[in-house]
């Protein structure tokens, strides 16, 4: 993008506690204008209670949530300029499907023929063409968040929300829609927050993303900066898989780290691939599955080699995944192969070749 | 018997053990319900005289009912206090139903729902008594506004009046308009109302297009509930009426017994039965039309 977005939302050291429980610890951050936004974290994290926080639902204990520059403090949810997408759609059952649509139409100025209009062209962007006359209650799962997101899109939200929207359906469903709602996002241009505790969900779909742990933020970046860069071990660990070996650091000049790893050997690394201050505890270095390739015969490494043993093969069908012990570690390492035709699957047993690159690597300390 | 034949596998079919265990209430029910309904049903088309029931089938009994000045009336009477006594429950109970369900701690809830049974553990004879207590002539709020010498003599319009049987029916029935209304409140979804808000409707906007729709269920049940037990009620209009406000259940009273005429009785009674039915089928119709939205 060459245009400086500006800020939507705002969370300015938020605190929210229910009783004695911290359930939000002081959330600092910056959702811009017309960005798909997630909130990703196991259950408990605090993420939906961020959500609705946004949404008014929630009222916060200390700090402050900015919508368009604008403090919300004492702005009931009703007169918000967010609209949300609830986890269990939230459609009304006594409604048809038009009159849900239309629900929050009803102080809007427009004649009833232009509210009909409007609902008929949100019930067609969202693909359920001709159901304005069903009964709420005969549709299906998936038909039933597209009611919901034209419900909320055709009151034209400064930011929707979306919390879990996609949990409910089975994994076909849920692919599709996936792509169905980056496409819905880009073609209206508003932004979209959405709350998941799928990590894949969050990668496929957002602009950027913020990992949350116990009610705090552990990291906000882009998905590729979070998937290859994780600011911890634990934010490593949830998304996707990772390899972690204990490290002992030899030198740290500020332009490169030393490091020595059991069966890896020494290597250096640019500071960007360090994450967390000197501490105490031991390093660790973190390895990406798919960045340790084996090496079949006649291929040569294209950066640095290691010789193991494969302990545990699961076949996938298009993956092979192989445990491998390398010479010299304790531990076994996970790696993943594409299978491509004329590569054999190896053995437990089989001695291979590694060919992998510090560059791939991670330190944590 | 061999195991495949017809009788033998009827005997351990699901549909005999479920008739085998449906039988003992069913024979009580064919019993107790519908050979007295049948009876009265006969007796209404016969003619009582000193002698004894007619054998001859006839409709006089219910022309005489329906075109009876006083059996107009009554009937009348009966179907205003009813309805007005449903009002009134339904309307007070709503907000007790809606304060226990919205407001009061899940695991508070039962004991509030505990409390509110308490009074029906008294019998009903003794708690129309006890507002004939209250309400009458030389009542507690006669008395003590007597004492205090607000008024000089006691108050006639809340004792044998139309306003204080209703008050007492009311109170009679109020738990029974709370429990179905209760339940339907706690079956709302509670993310519905925060969709209401969210779509931009206030908490009082969302209550009357969401809450209030989605309760209907149970707002019918409530009305049925009361209307039915209410409209043949005899011992209201007997205590806290005097005798001098009858209603229908009364007229039915004096006409069998007192003037021991079953046939003329019985046609009162299936009279004011189908008019409650076809009042019941209204609402059973507006009903399913709630609940038509709502099954998943």
């Amino acid at each position: 993008m060459t245009t400086e977005k500006s800020n939507m939302i705002e969370f300015r050291d938020v605190h929210k506690y229910y009783g004695d429980y911290h359930a939000l610890r002081g959330i600092n951050a910056t959702i811009r204008a017309g960005e798909f936004f997630s909130l990703l974290g196991p259950s408990g994290c605090g993420k939906t209670t961020l959500l609705r926080t946004i949404a008014g639902f929630e009222d916060i204990s200390s700090g402050a949530v900015m919508i368009d520059g604008k403090n919300m403090a004492n702005v009931p949810a009703n007169v918000r300029p967010t609209n949300m997408v609830f986890q269990s759609y939230a459609i009304f059952p006594h409604l048809t499907v038009e009159e849900n649509v239309g629900f929050g139409l009803r102080r809007d100025p427009r004649s009833k023929e232009e509210k009909a209009m409007a609902v008929a062209e949100a019930l067609e962007m969202v693909g359920l063409k001709g159901y304005g006359k069903r009964a709420a209650h005969a549709l299906s799962g998936g038909q039933r968040q597209r009611v919901a997101l034209a419900r909320a899109l055709i009151l034209k939200p400064k930011v929707l929300l979306l919390d879990e929207p996609l949990s409910a359906l089975d994994k076909k469903m849920r692919e599709q829609m996936q792509v169905e709602l980056i496409k819905l996002q880009r073609q209206v241009g508003i932004t979209f927050i959405l709350v998941t505790h799928d990590q894949e969900e969050a990668l496929v779909m957002s602009d950027r993303i913020a990992v949350m742990f116990e009610g705090q933020i552990a990291q906000l970046a882009d998905p590729e900066t979070l998937y290859r860069r994780p600011a911890s071990r634990k934010v490593a660990d949830f998304i996707g898989t990772m390899n972690f070996l204990p490290a002992q650091i030899l030198s740290d000049s500020g332009a490169t780290v030393e490091v020595e790893a059991a069966g890896f050997g020494r290597m250096s690394l640019s500071p960007d691939q360090v994450m967390g201050s000197p501490s105490a505890e031991g390093a660790t270095i973190g390895l990406r599955p798919e960045t340790l390739t084996i090496l079949f015969e006649g291929q040569a490494a294209t950066d640095r080699e290691v010789l193991g043993t494969v302990e545990e093969v699961v076949y996938y069908g298009d993956m092979t995944y192989y445990d491998v012990k390398l010479d010299g570690a304790s531990s076994p390492m996970r790696l993943s192969m594409r299978n491509v035709p004329g590569r054999p699957v190896l053995d437990r047993g089989a001695k291979a070749r590694l060919g992998w690159s510090p560059g791939a690597v991670v330190l944590f300390r | 018997m061999e195991p495949g034949s017809t009788p033998g596998r009827f005997r351990n079919s699901e549909a005999a053990n479920g008739l085998f265990m449906v039988s003992p209430p069913a024979i009580y029910a064919v019993l107790l319900l519908a050979a007295p309904l049948i009876a009265m049903v006969l007796y209404s088309l016969m003619v009582d005289s000193k002698v004894g029931l007619s054998s001859g089938l006839t409709f006089d009994n219910y022309l005489k009912v329906w075109t009876g000045r006083i059996d107009q009336a009554l009937m009348i009477r009966s179907l205003t206090v009813s309805a007005m006594v449903t009002l009134v429950t339904v309307l007070l109970a709503y907000p007790v139903a809606y304060f226990v369900s919205f407001h009061v701690k899940p695991e508070k809830k039962s004991m509030w729902l505990f409390l509110i049974t308490i009074p029906f553990w008294t019998s009903y004879l003794i708690r129309v008594f006890l507002w004939k207590v209250i309400l009458g002539y030389n009542g507690v709020i006669n008395s003590g506004l007597m004492s205090i010498g607000i008024i000089d003599e006691p108050l006639t319009i809340i004792n044998y009046s139309l306003g204080s049987m209703i008050m007492t029916l009311a109170h009679a029935y109020a738990a029974f308009a709370i429990l179905p209304i209760f339940v339907s409140l706690e079956k709302i979804d509670r993310s519905f109302l925060e969709a209401g808000q969210d779509l931009g409707e206030s908490k009082f906007r969302t209550f009357i297009r969401v809450t209030l729709p989605l309760s209907m269920p149970g707002v019918i049940a409530a009305v049925l509930i009361v209307f039915i037990p209410t409209i043949g009620d005899y011992v209201t209009p007997e205590l806290i009426g005097g005798g001098k406000l009858p209603m229908i259940a009364n007229r039915i009273e004096a006409i069998m017994l007192k003037q021991n005429d079953k046939a003329l009785g019985s046609a009162i009674a299936m009279t004011a039965m189908l008019i409650v039915a076809l009042v019941s089928i209204v609402f059973i119709l507006l009903n399913r039309r709630f609940l038509r939205g709502q099954s998943k």
